[in-house]
């Protein structure tokens, strides 16, 4: 079957075009402030590292003067821009048969998967998210690399979610393979 | 869900007391003290009948051997004295440890396979191994339970009961095996009928072992490890016989006498020849006999391989969870038609290097193609189906990359030359590098495709090796759609269907933007629908989830 087929639908008077629409529910403000965290976490303490070297050993700095330049503007587009960019990107939706989400900066992901193939769902926080009251919705599927991440949700949130979707789930037969 | 697979210090309660525990077979033992006498036999030839002295240090890689050879065989013999295992109507289950006793339980409703191998040792003896897998992710492609080894009418029945074969198919199979050859040309030719004979108590052969197919496993780079190992192997022992090649190899490959290039090109062509031997007689020993065969049982169908000379393996996938199948054909040997198969099946570990999902040794695309069809069934042949190409932007996308790689390459090497720490001339490298890189670039493009086939997706892709995935629609269990910046700008997304069996995933690469969708949406049926509207066409207005 070519694809083609379903792209333009000739029953109306004018051409149509299929669109995937974003979901409809945008993260918690205070995700912002997770993803710059973790930034400074992440880009930020390996910039430190090699600022140190370099400061420290001086026959090193012609070798490290590249690196550090190159971990510096990472460091700075990672928490300036970053978090920006994913929360006007980062949106996601639960249906009654299925979770579709949107995230990324630099490279954009849409995923969506079908509730009947879920296997287990979390909310998981780690130590950044649980001082700022946030949660990360984990659905896994039976497939190793299937698995929805929806992060920056409110704690309680991301919790009714899980007991909600956990609750739908259960009420579907198979082994969801 | 409760586990497949369990394992404890202790059995649970005795609910099923009544059933009796049996022991692994008795000619282990034998097999052990036959093993414990070999392994010493190099060390006592070499004191005994050609007289090296007995010191530890021209001795030491014989009585290597021996000291691994005898702790093996003993170490089997305390395991054959305690461990047991028991077939209940719900569970296989397994006792052993000798210091720390050891419990495993396998659910019988949830084995996916039963496989019989044995090594050399096993069939002298009429002894089998079976590997009894529950589609567990256990350590590295671990079997849910290993049953080393009972006598081979043993492992036939426990194959039987615990698969739920009918005693049908095990007469038939027998038959089989007076069958001429056509049957397999004729299995590979109708596969809408492979799927029919489901049921009808008939094996059917699907491909037999061509001893012609060696041709495509002689040459691969392991043919120059395989060289090494036995090459250094080789040489530890003559030294140890007192016997030294070195002056020898020296003289043959000397610099000053041939030339530089004379002594690479021949200590290349040496190894390289020795090494397309020793690849030729593995080859010949692991898939002597192959044979792959669709056996009915009474629930299903089992997709069954046997092979090996010394070794022999049989490997039974349950057609229940088969999901699709994966043909590779490496870029270099495109010329000759190359190509592996395997199956896309839940329960078979794609990691483990057995390759269990592998039903055809690497042989020709000719064969490769209609058995595939034939284990699919499927009619139209997905394979057959002619494939969407992808835009133009997809090939910009792989020189864009191609580029990139070749110009930090350069970069970096003249960094380096330009502090004196490499020769300037390496800067061409650089050159090279992006020359291999536009054709792999093109390879890659001329490799994309996509399509929808009924009820099967297909998509190809590969530079260095061009796969081609065939998956059931249903089974896929989460879609993805990909954008970077650059694919943005090229208005191409990569999709990629997610899956329980095989790798797990399967990416059709830089599709055209619209085109990419309407394939995410067919792939998996009603999956996007609730997330796709359609809007009216007017020129100039964004696609896509903006």
């Amino acid at each position: 079957m070519d694809p083609d087929d379903d792209l333009t639908d000739s029953s109306g008077d004018a051409p149509t075009l299929l669109r995937l629409r974003p979901p409809t529910n945008p993260v918690d403000p205070r995700a912002l402030r997770w993803w710059r965290l973790r930034a400074l976490c992440s880009a930020g303490l390996v910039t430190a590292v090699l600022g140190v070297t370099t400061w420290l050993w001086e026959p090193g700095r012609p070798w490290l003067a590249v690196p550090l330049v190159a971990a510096a503007l990472w460091t700075v587009a990672r928490v300036t821009f970053e978090p920006r960019i994913r929360y006007a990107v980062h949106r996601w939706e639960t249906t009654d048969q299925g979770i579709y989400g949107l995230s990324g900066w630099v490279v954009r992901e849409w995923r969506a998967a079908p509730l009947s193939r879920v296997q287990t769902v979390d909310a998981v926080r780690g130590p950044l998210e649980q001082a700022l009251g946030l949660a990360t919705l984990r659905v896994t599927t039976a497939s190793s690399s299937g698995a929805v991440n929806i992060v920056g949700l409110d704690k309680d949130l991301a919790a009714e979610l899980a007991e909600r979707l956990t609750v739908i789930t259960e009420q579907i037969p198979g082994d969801a393979t | 869900m409760t586990d497949a697979v369990t394992e404890s210090t202790s059995p649970p309660d005795a609910g099923t007391a009544d059933v009796p525990w049996s022991r692994l077979s008795h000619r282990t033992i034998w097999v052990d003290l036959a093993q414990t006498l070999l392994a010493l036999s190099p060390t006592a030839l070499a004191v005994g009948v050609f007289g090296v002295d007995p010191t530890l240090d021209a001795l030491w890689p014989l009585l290597g051997v021996a000291v691994v050879g005898v702790l093996g065989a003993v170490s089997n013999v305390l395991r054959w004295i305690f461990t047991r295992y028991r077939i209940t109507p719900e569970y296989v289950e397994r006792r052993s440890g000798v210091f720390v006793r050891r419990y495993r339980s396998v659910r019988r409703d949830r084995i996916r396979s039963v496989d019989i191998t044995a090594r050399l040792r096993h069939r002298v003896a009429g002894l089998r191994v079976v590997l009894v897998g529950a589609g567990q992710q256990l350590v590295s492609g671990e079997s849910a339970l290993r049953l080393d080894a009972v006598v081979k009418a043993d492992a036939e029945a426990l194959r039987r009961e615990l698969l739920a074969t009918s005693e049908v198919a095990a007469v038939s199979a027998e038959e089989v095996a007076d069958d001429g050859d056509g049957a397999a040309a004729d299995g590979a030719a109708d596969g809408g009928a492979a799927a029919g004979a489901a049921g009808t108590g008939h094996t059917e052969v699907l491909a037999r072992f061509r001893p012609w197919w060696v041709v495509y496993n002689v040459v691969s780079v392991w043919m120059f490890f395989s060289a090494a190992g036995l090459l250094w192997g080789a040489y530890w022992l003559v030294r140890t016989f007192g016997y030294d090649p070195m002056p020898w190899v020296g003289d043959l490959l000397d610099p000053d006498v041939r030339g530089l290039p004379a002594s690479v090109a021949i200590a290349v062509l040496l190894t390289g020849a020795i090494g397309a031997v020793v690849m030729a007689v593995n080859f010949f020993t692991v898939n002597w006999g192959y044979e792959l065969a669709r056996v009915p049982g009474q629930k299903t169908t089992q997709l069954r391989t046997r092979h090996g000379l010394f070794t022999t393996r049989e490997v039974n996938r349950d057609e229940r969870r088969l999901r699709g199948v994966y043909l590779s054909e490496p870029l270099l040997w495109r010329w000759m038609g190359m190509a592996d198969t395997q199956v896309i099946t839940t329960g078979l570990s794609a990691f483990s290097p057995s390759q269990p999902a592998a039903i055809l040794p690497r042989g020709p695309v000719s064969v490769a193609r209609p058995v595939a069809a034939a284990v699919l069934g499927a009619d139209p042949d997905p394979l057959g189906a002619p494939l969407a190409r992808h835009p133009r932007g997809a090939l910009r996308r792989r020189l864009w990359w191609a580029t990139w790689v070749a110009a930090v390459v350069t970069v970096t090497l003249g960094w380096l030359s330009f502090n004196d720490i490499l020769p300037a001339t390496l800067i061409w490298c650089g050159a090279g590098v992006w020359l291999v890189g536009l054709v792999l670039a093109v390879a890659a493009y001329r490799a994309l495709g996509h399509a929808v086939v009924d009820d099967y997706l297909v998509v190809r892709s590969g530079a260095t090796s061009r796969a081609t995935v065939v998956l059931r629609r249903d089974s896929v269990s989460t879609i993805a759609l990909r954008e970077s910046i650059l694919q943005r700008r090229l208005g191409l997304r990569s999709v990629t269907a997610m899956t329980a069996a095989g790798w797990g995933a399967y990416q059709a690469p830089d599709i055209g933007r619209e085109d990419a969708l309407a394939f995410a949406v067919e792939a998996a049926p009603g999956l996007l629908d609730p997330f796709v509207e359609r809007v009216p066409a007017s020129p100039g207005q964004p696609l896509g989830g903006d």
